[in-house]
């Protein structure tokens, strides 16, 4: 919302207030200034100046050396090339070091002849003929004789203007004008506000031809009134008129329209003005046909629907009702007679026809914050004052009111005790009423109990909370004490189980040498595809956005692969060799009837020269160490994995991740390079309870090492073995380590040999050599009998 | 027998003086205590001098042995300890040569300042509670006391699935599901992600983090609000750190307030980071509208609440100095590396 400060001061002085205090001001009280700017533009040294004499250059046919006084005690001699300037007359001069929109002046000899300066036109200025006449012509700005000598321009042409650009919050929609803002501003600055100037004479008027307003669609409109303006000279309206409406971002058209919209932006009252000429019978607010068409002010045409409110005729539709106004609505130079519409129009209803539309205006912007019960006669009157004083025409006698629903005046009973326990400090009842009676709210006091009606523009109060915000706003918040919830009970404060959880599973991932990613939760549909899913998966049960942004963030993620893949690309064409990367997320399966299902995961991805399928394993047993459930794995079945390379982890029969290598069609599609390992753990699949550990006793006799080599066939795994030498070896078998697996010329074709580091822990007693001979020597028999291996002698 | 003592010890203390090294000096030991060392054959000569004289010169010998051994023993420490330091100093290595770092990862930072905010709210005695991301409209705006005909429910601003579910537009939504739960007391923090139709750019993502924060129980105040939200920001940013109350507007709560807190990068004179007010916008908070206790079947006349909620990736920014809203999402691990002050 723009404020220019000298509109603002018609309705409160605030002409010995410094910018910054008003803008405190206005923060204080809840009104946020944006913005602060300047109307004048970049002019400086620029002053009105009279030409005292012209001769020619002698060395130029074109140039011409004119004296110029320009309120000081010596002439100053400028050159110009201008072709419209005669003697006498007055003109804008930039002086030597004046700044210019365009250009900075400084004094030089033009053909021989120093000029102190530049002569102004209305472009160099950078106005219009809407800040001043003949600012468009072609050479420079002549002023009225009666602009006085030496004054700055931006003075005289009264842009020397600040306008504070304020944001209004939703529900203070009667804050959406000038004269809305000097009602605040005036209550905190404890200064008396003055009301719109209302006052105008009317003129009998007699035709029979004057339409009456039927309202065929109560629950829209409301109340819609009409006046009407006789004997109409359609102008250009006055230069302080077009100036404001200009500061505010409109642009001056005509004086009917430009009343219409200086209403609007000062007491935030949209108003219509129709040319009474293309009125046949009565006006209608009804709702539009089916496929009803309309050309609008704009000039295009319009298709509406049933849902859609019209202003109308007996015979035609005139405007699309708050909106914009229709072909046969429109007013210019000779319309000789108006009627003008102020209504209102549900918010909601409007902004409906607007966006379905794609129209906007600052009629139709207005009317989806809301426009009250009061603004209508207010701007009305304001509207007819105006037509009235600019002698733009004759306000006829002619009144049409039709009102379905009148708003009741709602009464808030409350305490001060009530409003300071809400707030927490002591307010006097005394201070209380003072606010609320200068915000223009009844206030009646009986003992404690303070009964309050607030004005019909107020739609935002409702109960005793509305007021505390009301009294606390202008009593001032830096007077609210610090105090710790005194009487809440005391609480225990904790993170979830699952929470506390997965921040230790980071901390390992950390410890690992992995950096936390975060990704949007939308991916592109065709995710899925390029991750080579089969069509009956789970990860195609997507939940699609109905309103997404794009293709690429169209549906919401069934798994966090694919945002893993599109990070490591990027990281690779920004040529950083090596990473790991971890993003813990939801994913979001679509569900019948209900809210989709959300499952908390887990995804590593790491790639890099040095990176390999047991690294990964290693990062994969680490992170499954803090879980602590018993798991196995098994060969996976991931499309989207190396079929060689990858492993399915298993815990109670059922699927809870999935680690190994890329598939290189996958690679190919997301454009990584190769060497990309990746993890992924399905959290609220897994079961986290706390895992208490359990001191074990240490040893107290010594360990024996033994070392055994096996040749087996490639079909045997290095796992089963590990497996059969625990299960074996029994409780003394504290650890087995693979310490070696060879291929080669003293091996047969289709086997390989593994050595394995046995550690033999007795607990009890030590051991005899015969002991730990009958352990190693079951172990051999057993691997000799299960896998057929064959030990490898030293 | 007396001259010979004085002749030895003159000429071995002559002898140890000049003597350059640990070996010069075991050497003279040798020479003096050794098995056929010059005192030693002195201590064996004593047999022979004559009683009378005997004790004298048995004094005389143990005298000169004490005084050449403790010069000895003296000079050899500090000769062993220069050579020793001297071969060390051969081991001598380049201490500028970079480290070989061992790799740790570390959090993103939008977490690292989310565990930062949560830690202080648990020491407050709030619980960490997560909601639904794609939630019901009920939970999301109705119960909110968010008006049927709201432009936050557009499809401008709200990501739907169907008519009556959506991409929950603020954590604000889980307020609601606890209160309908859980009865007073309550203090909770939700922190979470959320979603809003906003095109990507340099101040705006689609899907970005909040951290809600509810208390309801008796006779809570608007002071009380005031007080827990500048403990917060003093822990959370510094000692010197103040807080204000601007007036704002939510439908959930009433009074709403915007709450800065003074600028910790210039201590409130005005900085680029502040843009020269001396103030930072870090939440928006309120007291708990009373529509909404009762839609949760919360007596508003008994019990009374305030709510805060802020904007994580912001206030992340803030402190880090993150100027792109993009960057944090890309994962480039140049920007995650840095968090932890390792070198790219």
């Amino acid at each position: 919302m723009k404020l220019p400060i000298s509109w603002l001061n018609e309705f409160v002085d605030v002409s010995d207030i410094p910018l910054e205090v008003l803008e405190d001001k206005f923060l204080n009280i809840g009104f946020e200034v944006e913005d602060v700017i300047y109307f004048g533009k970049n002019i400086d040294k620029v002053v009105v100046g009279e030409i005292k004499s012209i001769r020619p250059n002698e060395n130029s046919d074109k140039l011409k050396v004119c004296e110029l006084d320009v309120g000081r005690k010596d002439l100053v001699i400028i050159v110009t090339g201008a072709s419209n300037v005669s003697e006498g007359d007055r003109v804008p001069v930039a002086l030597d070091g004046a700044d210019l929109p365009d250009k900075h002046i400084t004094a030089c000899p033009l053909r021989g002849v120093m000029s102190y300066g530049m002569l102004c036109s209305g472009s160099e200025l950078g106005i219009d003929d809407n800040i001043i006449a003949g600012a468009e012509v072609n050479g420079i700005l002549i002023l009225p004789k009666d602009a006085p000598i030496g004054e700055d321009i931006k003075k005289y042409l009264g842009i020397d203007e600040y306008i504070l650009d304020i944001s209004v919050t939703a529900n203070r929609a009667d804050c959406q004008s000038v004269y809305g803002l000097a009602r605040e501003i005036a209550v905190g600055l404890d200064r008396p506000v003055k009301a719109p100037d209302i006052h105008y004479e009317c003129e009998k008027f007699s035709n029979e031809k004057t339409p009456k307003v039927f309202i065929d669609a109560p629950e829209i409109c409301t109340r819609y009134t009409g006046r009407i303006i006789t004997n109409v000279t359609n102008d250009k309206s006055p230069y302080w008129m077009r100036k404001r409406l200009l500061m505010c971002g409109i642009r001056p058209k005509n004086v009917a329209v430009d009343i219409t919209n200086y209403v609007l932006l000062e007491v935030g009252q949209p108003l219509h003005a129709f040319d009474i000429s293309f009125i046949e019978g009565n006006i209608h607010v009804r709702k539009a046909l089916k496929n009803e068409k309309i050309k609008a002010l704009n000039g295009e045409e319009y298709s509406l629907d049933e849902n859609m409110l019209v202003i109308a005729d007996d015979k035609k539709s005139l405007a699309i009702a708050g909106v914009m106004g229709g072909e046969y609505s429109g007013i210019n130079d000779r319309t000789s007679a108006i009627f003008l519409e102020s209504a209102r129009f549900a918010k909601q209803s409007i902004r409906n026809t607007s966006r379905k539309l794609g129209l906007m205006s600052d009629s139709s912007l207005r009317y989806e914050r809301g426009v009250d019960y009061d603004s209508i006669d207010i701007g009305r009157e304001r509207a007819l004052n105006l037509f009235y004083s600019l002698h733009v025409g004759k306000i006829a006698d002619y009144v049409q009111n039709v009102a379905t629903l009148k708003p009741e005046k709602k009464n808030i009973v409350t305490s001060a005790k009530e409003i300071s326990a809400l707030l927490g400090i002591e307010i006097p009842q005394k201070d209380i009423v003072r606010i609320l009676k200068s915000l223009n709210f009844s206030v009646k006091s009986q003992n404690d109990k303070l009964t309050i009606e607030a004005p019909l523009y107020r739609e935002d109060i409702d109960n005793y909370t509305d007021i505390a915000e009301e009294v606390i706003r202008f009593y001032g918040y830096d007077k609210l004490d610090s105090t710790l919830m005194a009487s809440s009970r005391v609480s225990v404060g904790a993170r979830s189980k699952e929470n506390q959880f997965i921040n230790t599973l980071k901390q390992r991932l950390c410890a690992l040498g992995c950096y936390e990613i975060i990704n949007f939760s939308f991916i592109s549909e065709k995710a899925c595809d390029m991750l080579n899913v089969p069509d009956d998966s789970d990860l195609r049960n997507i939940v699609k956005i109905r309103n997404p942004l794009g293709e690429e963030q169209s549906v919401m993620r069934t798994q966090l692969v694919s945002s893993m893949l599109n990070t490591i690309a990027l990281n690779q064409s920004r040529k950083n060799t090596e990473a790991r990367l971890f993003e813990q997320s939801k994913t979001f399966f679509a569900a019948e009837n209900d809210l989709p299902y959300e499952r908390e995961e887990l995804c590593v991805g790491i790639y890099g020269e040095n990176e390999e399928f047991f690294a990964l394993k290693g990062i994969v047993e680490s992170v499954m160490s803090v879980i602590g459930a018993d798991y196995t794995i098994a060969r996976s079945q991931a499309h989207y994995l190396h079929p060689g390379i990858s492993a399915d982890i298993i815990i109670d029969g059922k699927l809870s991740g999935r680690f190994g290598k890329i598939h290189p069609k996958v690679a190919k599609n997301f454009k990584v390079k190769n060497n990309v390992f990746l993890f992924e753990l399905y959290l609220s699949e897994i079961d986290f309870s706390e895992n208490i550990v359990k001191y074990k006793e240490l040893p107290k006799y010594h360990s024996v090492d033994r070392d055994l080599a096996f040749v087996v066939s490639d079909e045997v795994s290095v796992g089963d073995m590990l497996n059969e030498i625990k299960s074996v070896g029994g409780k003394l078998v504290e650890k087995v380590v693979l310490f070696d697996i060879y291929r080669g010329e003293v091996i047969p074709e289709g086997k390989y040999s593994a050595a394995f580091s046995i550690k033999i822990q007795p607990y009890e007693r030590t051991l005899t050599d015969e002991e730990i001979a009958k352990i190693t020597d079951d172990i051999i028999k057993s691997l000799s009998h299960k896998f057929n291996a064959v030990l490898r002698e030293q | 027998m007396e001259k010979k003592i004085e002749g030895i010890v003159k000429l071995y203390i002559s002898e140890i003086d000049k003597a350059e090294t640990s070996g010069d000096l075991i050497e003279l030991k040798v020479k003096l205590f050794g098995k056929n060392g010059e005192l030693t054959s002195l201590m064996k000569q004593l047999k022979d001098v004559p009683e009378s004289q005997r004790p004298l010169m048995g004094k005389a010998v143990n005298e000169a042995r004490e005084a050449l051994e403790e010069k000895i023993t003296a000079k050899l420490k500090k000769t062993e300890d220069e050579e020793q330091h001297q071969r060390l100093m051969k081991e001598k290595i380049d201490i500028t040569i970079p480290a070989k770092t061992s790799v740790v990862g570390n959090l993103h930072p939008l977490n690292l300042t989310r565990q930062k905010i949560e830690d202080f709210f648990i020491s407050m005695g709030f619980e960490i509670c997560s909601s639904p991301e794609i939630e019901f409209v009920k939970y999301n705006f109705d119960m909110l006391n968010i008006p049927h005909d709201h432009p936050s429910r557009d499809i401008q601003d709200t990501f739907y699935i169907r008519d009556d579910i959506v991409l929950r537009t603020q954590t604000s939504a889980g307020q609601v599901r606890l209160m309908e739960k859980k009865k007073p007391p309550i203090k909770m923090l939700s922190p979470g992600r959320v979603y809003r139709p906003d095109e990507v750019d340099a101040t705006h993502t689609p899907c970005f983090h909040q951290v809600e924060g509810l208390v309801v129980d008796k006779n809570i105040t608007m002071s009380d609000l005031k007080g827990v939200l500048e403990a917060f920001a003093k822990k959370f940013f510094n000692e010197n750190t103040k807080i204000r109350f601007r007036p704002s507007y939510f439908p959930f709560t009433e009074p709403s307030v915007e709450v800065d807190a003074s600028c910790s990068g210039c201590g409130g004179r005005g900085c680029r980071i502040c843009k020269n007010t001396g103030w930072i916008e870090i939440l928006g908070a309120g007291m708990v509208n009373r529509n909404v206790l009762s839609a949760c079947g919360i007596d508003p006349d008994e019990y009374s609440g305030f709510a805060f909620g802020m904007g994580l990736d912001r206030i992340t920014s803030i402190i880090h100095g993150i100027t792109d809203a993009r960057v944090p999402f890309e994962g480039d691990i140049r920007f995650l590396k840095q968090f932890n002050n390792q070198e790219n």
